[in-house]
């Protein structure tokens, strides 16, 4: 029986992920942020050494149509429908490998209080636990990219629809580990009358 | 009765979604970039039905190099490159090439109603993994994901993300490997 402390578990992840960011090497992100007219919902995009990362706001009625599809209870499609929840496309844009690990990452607070991104592996096991079988949609936790190589899936951060929150993410390649964040990022509004 | 009618509201749904996913969702630039394995691997074997209920079995396709790629309608890359899977289907036809697209955990209905909105309906075999069995044997991490299998039946190519199948660079990695 594989049993953990989730909270245990959280500090060491938040601890470890801390200390890692700290040792890598830190770049200034050049991010670009684009409103969508049509929905009013903001992207934010930054590329550097050969990794892209966009993250899209995403509604909560979107994410709830997204899950109802897949039959998930209620109960599960409103746990994650109340995180905030961004589609988000990495893409490997060098010309040789890239891994990054959604475990390393981690978010800032609006009271500059740091913690890790929930991973996919960490939802997967709470779904199995409501007796869901479907394991797709969700930003993959550790993926190899070879040249060429992209993805899609939603990253979910759990802070309050109102705050905003940095971003701060990790990659490796050529066995040297790289940080990027996109700052100042918001959540989508829960209905679009609360669009400015 | 019933049936039509779940079909037409499920397609409408599909429409809905892609719309909205096209306004929300910027769509990257597919490329058409394989990756070579450095050591290729046994390509595991399978068992899966079609939408028609028909059993196709992985050695049927023994001797023949198949592009197998890993999909769900919902998946918006997937649904992008599945006409440059069927054009590159047709451009190889009665050569000892073929396209299998493995569907995700979806019926197949849906997967039916998909193919109503496309202009043109694959004619390539679609299987069904509906409790994704096969993509955890081939360790698909996302959708789409796809792999070319050579004729000894062994995954020489990867490409994980949305691809253009039928670029004249991917048609070579294949020839290639037809006359292996």
């Amino acid at each position: 029986m594989n049993c953990t402390n989730p909270l245990r578990s959280g500090f060491i992840a938040s601890l470890l992920a801390g200390l890692t960011l700290l040792a890598a090497p830190l770049h200034a992100t050049d991010v670009s942020v684009h409103k969508n007219l049509q929905t009013g919902l903001l992207t934010w995009t930054s590329e550097e050494k050969g990794f892209s990362i966009e993250l899209i706001q995403l509604m909560p009625d979107f994410v709830r149509a997204v899950y109802s599809k897949h039959d998930f209870p209620q109960k599960e499609i409103e746990h994650i429908a109340d995180y905030c929840v961004f589609g988000s496309i990495l893409k490997n844009t060098s010309e040789q490998q890239l891994t990054y690990k959604v475990s390393e990452w981690t978010y800032t607070d609006a009271q500059d209080k740091t913690h890790p991104v929930k991973s996919k592996s960490q939802w997967l096991q709470e779904w199995r636990k409501a007796g869901i079988t479907f394991s797709w949609t969700l930003l993959p936790d550790d993926v190899v990219f070879e040249v060429g190589d992209w993805q899609q899936g939603f990253t979910t951060i759990k802070v309050p629809r109102d705050q905003h929150f940095d971003l701060n993410y990790r990659w490796t390649q050529d066995d040297v580990a790289y940080t990027g964040s996109l700052n100042n990022l918001s959540c989508a509004p829960a209905t679009l009358d609360q669009l400015q | 009765m019933s049936k039509i009618i779940t079909l037409i509201i499920t397609t409408l749904c599909l429409q809905l979604t892609a719309i909205t996913l096209h306004a929300e969702w910027q769509e990257p630039e597919l490329g058409y970039q394989l990756n070579p394995l450095v050591k290729p691997v046994e390509a595991p074997g399978f068992t899966l039905m079609d939408m028609d209920e028909y059993e196709y079995d992985f050695s049927e396709y023994s001797g023949k190099v198949v592009l197998l790629n890993f999909w769900a309608t919902w998946c918006p890359p997937c649904r992008r490159e599945m006409p440059s899977m069927e054009r590159l289907h047709q451009q190889n036809a009665g050569k000892d090439f073929t396209v299998l697209a493995i569907n995700q955990m979806e019926d197949a209905d849906t997967v039916f109603s998909f193919f109503g909105v496309l202009e043109t309906r694959p004619t390539f075999n679609i299987l069904l993994d509906s409790d994704s069995k096969v993509s955890q044997r081939y360790n698909v991490r996302g959708l789409p994901t796809t792999y070319l299998i050579d004729k000894q039946g062994r995954v020489r190519y990867s490409a994980v993300g949305g691809r253009e199948f039928d670029h004249p660079e991917v048609q070579k990695i294949i020839d290639a490997l037809m006359q292996e």
